[in-house]
């Protein structure tokens, strides 16, 4: 072998090398951990955990703050939550927004949510156990009527001007008061993600 | 001065001019009573800044806060964008109880927010359990 066909070998491996790396970087699978309400969630055109977090809040402080839940004579106050109404395009389980409400007012002491009617994620199973209970005690079970429910709805609103689409998502509360029929609370939040399309398709 | 030279001047004095301008395109006039009747109850604050550059974009003004339904502790922070231009950042609230623990919530996250060039805002957020007696916000740069 000369000393130029080995140069040549070399120079020629010394390219290959890197475009092989590449290559092998590309194919590889990363996966890394991410904080789901921290900087690094992906910002999407859709609702992501920070946006649905993010309503939750808003809702919490502005029923908290309005004091409505306090004004029932033997808290904490009884709530039943209603129909959950998700009129957007993506077929999403409302209980990421409802589940955060829940658990934040849960957590204030002034809310015991009942599950054995409305949307209580066991309100089968808590009927049943009610009826079983009286079944076996011969007493009939003493429920807690609600003093207010709780109703939301979910709206998209889409816009679009040239390559700009801008999805309005309002998020809608109130509080019912179950003796009066009437609202005590309400309150909307609404969050607007624009996205720009690609000049290039691909 | 000759003609190139005049030229030269007149097009800097232009663009200086413009640049002015679109810098001073969304920046936002207030106006708001001389005598508030307002009685915020403010909060004295100690600061740990890790990024100056943030720290030379957005001011906290004040923060205040106040007691709701009866026991939890609610928290606002006004903020100043010291720049002409609109800036976006990121902010979060995080609670603390009395023996320094953390109180965590589902609702607590990273929030973006977008300033008017020269605007001042108020964010605010509601500790959900009653044991909060403290707190904390972060602030950082939002990067698209």
């Amino acid at each position: 072998m000369t000393t130029s066909s080995s140069l040549k070998t070399a120079l020629v491996a010394a390219v290959l090398a890197p475009v092989a790396l590449v290559f092998t970087g590309c194919s590889s699978n990363q996966v890394r951990n991410v904080d789901s309400k921290g900087p690094q969630a992906l910002n999407t055109s859709g609702i992501n955990s920070q946006d649905w977090a993010n309503a939750a809040d808003q809702l919490v402080g502005s029923l908290l703050s309005s004091g409505a839940l306090d004004k029932v004579p033997n808290p904490p106050a009884i709530l039943a939550v209603d129909r959950i109404i998700n009129n957007t395009q993506a077929q999403v389980d409302t209980d990421l927004l409802i589940k955060k409400i829940r658990v934040a007012l849960s957590q204030t002491g002034k809310v015991a949510i009942t599950n054995t009617m409305g949307l209580g994620e066991r309100a089968v199973v808590a009927s049943e156990a009610a009826e079983l209970d009286e079944l076996t005690t011969g007493k009939k079970a003493k429920l807690s009527t609600p003093a207010y429910t709780l109703y939301a709805k979910l709206i998209q609103q889409s816009d679009r001007i040239n390559s700009v689409t801008q999805n309005t998502y309002s998020f809608q509360m109130s509080l019912i008061s179950v003796k009066s029929g009437l609202t005590v609370w309400e309150d909307e939040r609404e969050i607007a993600k624009q996205s720009k399309k690609a000049v290039m398709g691909w | 001065m000759n003609s190139p030279q005049r030229l030269l001047v007149r097009s800097l004095l232009a663009a200086g001019a413009l640049a002015a301008l679109s810098g001073c395109a969304t920046n936002v006039n207030t106006v708001e009573r001389a005598q508030p009747q307002a009685t915020p109850d403010f909060v004295a604050d100690k600061r740990v800044v890790t990024d100056n550059t943030l720290a030379r974009t957005v001011r906290v003004n004040a923060i205040n806060q106040a007691t709701v339904s009866g026991n939890l502790l609610k928290v606002q922070a006004t903020l100043e964008n010291l720049k002409n231009n609109p800036r976006n950042i990121r902010y979060k609230f995080e609670w603390i109880d009395q023996s320094g623990m953390a109180v965590n919530s589902p609702t607590e996250t990273w929030k973006t927010l977008m300033l008017q060039g020269r605007e001042t805002t108020m964010i605010s957020t509601v500790a959900i359990n009653p044991r909060a007696v403290d707190f904390v916000l972060k602030l950082s740069e939002y990067k698209e």
